[in-house]
């Protein structure tokens, strides 16, 4: 029910377009799903880490911001910089210990969408133009990131069910997603077994946290992309971006599309050509249509 | 040569200026496609377009006579429906290639994605690279030639046509088999590439349907038919239905099938009363005069509306499951009383379309009968989802039926035992059918309402996401509706009831915030104008009338429509059966009855002391089963059911 977008520039000359760069593409596939807009960026030149919450719909926001800064507190998480964007509240704090505890921690004490060294999740209600003129995400430079339109069905139409989903309690890991996971509780109930926590009832959040398990245990971004194929039952094409790339998997029967363009500078996935096209106006591209039940990660060179 | 660039026209206006420029007589170039969608949709003359970049989803698509030129890539469904003229593509396609054509030449000088001809019907699909997974899937005909590898499953459920893979065949689909190239087809498939330019040298592998699996063994026994009462009785546990149910799968081996509705007791809108104080019933000498029944469904997006006379309309039921007298006598009763018939699944019959004064145009998963001339001459355009009969199915219609004229209009081959197939092909989510939707808007030329027919499942999400792509109007059709064959099991068990499928719909509605902006067409088991004002009362803007609007032109309710020896000459095609139904008489009875369901609706709404039929709220219902209580959440109130029954007396 919506549509996805990703890029990796090879080399840091282009990283001044990210933001933009995404905007655009998302605008792109908008028709895909109206309802929410999300991006998940990896932002250039950051100190400490960086966490971003959603603040209540309704009502005074300063008791939750109030109620994060005493548990930062709780870590020895010593706040860098802070600010609110739209419906958010975004806070850098210099943090240096483990990040699973601390993570869960933060996200018990206001909704946290977003934490990492590099990544930014910025999600909200509304088209892309909409959250760039709200957020400014036109502006932010960096290497890679990934980006979704959504249309609501079964969840409502709110920020936290936009997309992407960070992988909840691993850091600079972000998904987004087209399709359904049809094995959704039976793989959602092994992982919290193994203490896990989820922050949703969304598919697309099992995937992230399904593949941070399994890179935090050491493996390499495409074979756990490789295993997944074979795990996640339903029909799904993802993006997955890390602090170092991203990477693409896509089921076996190629119900949601996925179309992907690369040179020598940057690699660009989209559901669809058109959202590649809004990157090189009036020129046809070379493309081509991943295979069904296959993967890929690229890395960024600098 | 006219230039027309989509760096600054939109593709509504850049199609509109193609048109025009293309009835002229002029060929077109079209320039910074950028992989935009639905670029030539509904072309109909013959023109040369050279589109000079990618082009995105439906491109050429729903178009007859023109010759496309594509530099680069396209989207999914390249030359979706084409009739006839050529789409010439440089680079590679996305899914469902040559997705339903009717006649054309579709040449990809790439490779080209999954499912690539699926249901086509006639004409040359032809791929210079390679083929994904599941090519010429339910391909009815035509020819699919590869020149590349062919992926999985190629030639799965194929039931006729021919599929020639020059590379390595990956495997072959359920019911494919492997054939002889004769050299006839060598030639013409030489000629063929030799025409667009394509150097092969090498030899073809020929996929042919098995022909095993399209084809009942044992045929459904005629039985002596049960009465109706005795047919949906659930007092006794061994009853006689349930004997011969076990008799008929002992002889025949497999699952059932039949005709007809529901035939289980389910909570209806016979579980509702309607809530009046008798003292204080409005009459008067002409209820019909008095009260306002017209109402228009269909502007959200600004189309030209369906006008209704009285907001009851005849529910799709199509050319094929019915004869073409029954459809015809259907059509005439729709216009004498001022209402809209629909086409249901399997095309427009001219004279159907003559008669009917509206008609909406449905389409289906197998785009049977499907075609841009016949959406352009109707007054709506529904999407088939599903049924209230067999949710989650598509249709059914056996051999018998499938007679050399319905094979033609359908362009299938004749004596199958027809399966459509359960989803659409370029509808796998509420995404894809955004865009299917707009592609019959740019079609019709943003004219008419496009609206989506949904059987009661997940209404509740299904709702919603009719909303948000867009419906000028929905068909809700519950369990209680009826159909012309579908196995016993799904007609009797599968789907929500009538009354729950409107609640969900309206909480869905609710949910996601709508503004009353889309309508809801109730069906499924409405029997009369008692029942139109209680679902009108409850939410629905109008009601669909199927079964009672066939019984009152001659059904005897036998529940054998799937048979195909109609008794009366309504669920047949064979000529000496249908020679016994009157279709003047006929439709003459059904337009008799339609003016009692009018005449019902005023007169209650009048009795409830109103002018208009949308001044009815749910303040005037009241549940007398806990059951239509829970599903609907009108109060409770058993009582009530003696006192509609004097309203009902004082009323009539």
């Amino acid at each position: 029910m919506c549509g996805i977008a990703g890029i990796l520039f090879k080399k840091p000359d282009s990283n001044h377009v990210l933001g933009q760069t995404l905007v655009d593409m998302l605008d792109g596939c908008q028709h895909r799903g109206i309802d929410s807009t999300g991006f998940a960026l990896y932002e250039d030149g950051i100190s400490g880490l960086r966490l971003r919450f959603l603040l209540p719909e309704t009502g005074d926001a300063a008791p939750t911001i109030a109620k994060i800064k005493s548990v930062l507190a709780e870590f020895d998480a010593k706040v860098l910089e802070e600010g609110t964007a739209g419906c958010t509240y975004r806070i850098t704090v210099d943090f240096k210990g483990d990040i699973r505890p601390f993570a869960y921690a933060m996200e018990h004490a206001a909704k946290l969408i977003s934490l990492g060294s590099s990544l930014d999740v910025i999600k909200d209600v509304g088209t892309s133009h909409e959250l760039d003129a709200l957020y400014h995400v036109g502006a932010i430079a960096g290497s890679h990131g990934i980006g979704h339109v959504r249309l609501a069905t079964e969840s409502e139409v709110k920020p936290e069910s936009a997309h992407p989903f960070w992988a909840t309690g691993f850091s600079d890991i972000a998904i987004v997603h087209n399709g359904q996971i049809t094995n959704y509780w039976k793989m959602r109930r092994r992982l919290e077994r193994r203490g896990f926590e989820f922050r949703t009832d969304n598919d697309s959040e099992l995937i992230a946290v399904y593949l941070a398990d399994k890179l935090s245990a050491g493996e390499k971004l495409e074979a756990a992309l490789s295993q997944s194929v074979d795990d996640l039952d339903g029909t799904f094409s993802f993006l997955v971006s890390t602090k170092d790339g991203i990477g693409f998997a896509k089921d076996r029967l190629a119900a949601k599309p996925m179309v992907m363009y690369e040179d020598d500078t940057l690699v660009a996935i989209a559901s669809e050509e058109v959202s590649l096209n809004r990157l090189f106006p009036g020129q046809p591209l070379n493309t081509t249509e991943p295979a069904p039940g296959t993967c890929q990660t690229w890395s960024r060179s600098i | 040569m006219v230039t027309i660039d989509l760096a600054t026209l939109s593709v509504r206006e850049a199609n509109e200026k193609l048109r025009e420029v293309a009835a002229l007589g002029q060929d077109i170039e079209l320039l910074n496609p950028d992989a935009k969608h639905h670029l030539g949709v509904g072309l109909t003359t013959p023109a040369k377009v050279h589109i000079r970049g990618s082009a995105g989803y439906f491109c050429a698509g729903l178009t007859h006579g023109a010759q496309f030129i594509v530099d680069s890539n396209v989207g999914w469904g390249v030359g979706d429906n084409m009739y006839s003229g050529s789409v010439v593509v440089g680079g590679n396609a996305g899914a469902i290639a040559g997705v339903a054509i009717r006649g054309a030449d579709i040449v990809i000088k790439g490779n080209m994605g999954s499912r690539a001809g699926q249901v086509m019907k006639a004409g040359t699909l032809c791929c210079g690279g390679n083929a994904s997974f599941l090519a010429g899937y339910m391909m009815y005909g035509g020819r699919v030639i590869i020149l590349g590898d062919s992926g999985e499953r190629v030639g799965e459920d194929m039931s006729n046509g021919a599929i020639f893979v020059g590379g390595r065949i990956q495997s072959l689909g359920s019911d494919a088999e492997i054939g002889e190239v004769t050299p006839e087809e060598d030639i013409e498939i030489r000629d063929f590439l030799a025409k667009y330019d394509m150097p092969f040298e090498g030899t073809f592998k020929k996929i042919q349907s098995a022909g095993k699996k399209l084809r009942y063994s044992g045929s459904e026994p005629i039985l002596r038919p049960l009465p109706y009462t005795e047919f949906t009785d659930q007092s006794s546990y061994w009853n006689r239905k349930v004997q011969e149910d076990i008799r008929v799968k002992a002889s025949i081996g497999r699952y059932r099938i039949r005709g007809y509705g529901a035939a289980k007791p389910l909570p209806h809108l016979g579980d509702i009363a309607i809530k009046v104080d008798p003292n204080r019933i409005g009459i008067g000498p002409d209820p019909v005069k008095a009260v306002n029944l017209r109402t228009k469904i269909g502007d959200r997006h600004g189309a030209r509306p369906l006008e209704l006379s009285f907001p009851v309309m005849i529910a799709p039921m199509s050319f094929g499951a019915l004869s073409r007298s029954t459809k015809m006598a259907l059509a005439i009763a729709s216009r004498l009383s001022d209402t809209v018939e629909n086409t249901g699944e399997g095309g427009m019959l001219p004279q159907e379309r003559a008669e009917a004064k509206q008609l909406i145009f449905q389409c289906l998963s197998g785009r049977l009968g499907w075609n841009i001339q016949d959406m352009q001459k109707a007054d709506a355009i529904e999407i088939y989802i599903s049924q209230g009969a067999k949710p989650g199915l598509g249709g059914q219609l056996m051999a018998k039926k499938v007679t050399k004229e319905l094979a033609a209009i359908r362009g299938i081959p004749e004596g199958i035992d027809l399966r459509s197939p359960s989803r659409h092909p370029d509808i796998m989510g509420a995404d894809d059918l955004v865009i299917k939707v707009e592609e019959f808007r740019e079609a019709t030329g943003y004219k008419i309402p496009i609206s989506v027919k949904m059987g009661a499942g997940r209404v509740r999400d299904d709702i919603k996401i009719a909303y948000k792509d867009g419906f000028d109007f929905v068909q809700l059709d519950g369990m209680q509706g009826s159909t012309g064959a579908a196995s016993s099991e799904v007609l009797e068990h599968v789907g929500i009831p009538t009354l729950a499928a409107l609640q969900e719909a309206l909480d869905g509605l609710e949910e996601c915030g709508h503004n009353g902006d889309m309508p809801i067409v109730l069906m499924g088991g409405i029997k009369d104008g008692i029942d139109a004002v209680k679902a009108l009362a409850l939410g629905a803007s109008a009601v669909g009338v199927g079964t009672s609007a066939l019984i009152a032109g001659g059904c005897i309710a036998c529940m054998q429509c799937h048979v195909g020896n109609c008794v009366v000459g309504i669920a047949t095609q064979d000529p000496e059966h249908e020679k016994r139904y009157e279709t003047h008489k006929q439709a003459q009875a059904i337009h008799r009855y339609l003016e009692t369901v009018r005449w019902q609706i005023a007169a209650l709404v009048q009795a409830l002391g109103y002018d208009d039929f949308r001044k009815l709220t749910r303040d005037d219902l009241v549940a007398v089963t806990p059951e239509a209580a829970a599903m609907t959440g009108l109060p409770y109130d058993p009582s009530y059911r003696e006192i509609e029954e004097q309203i009902l007396t004082k009323v009539a």
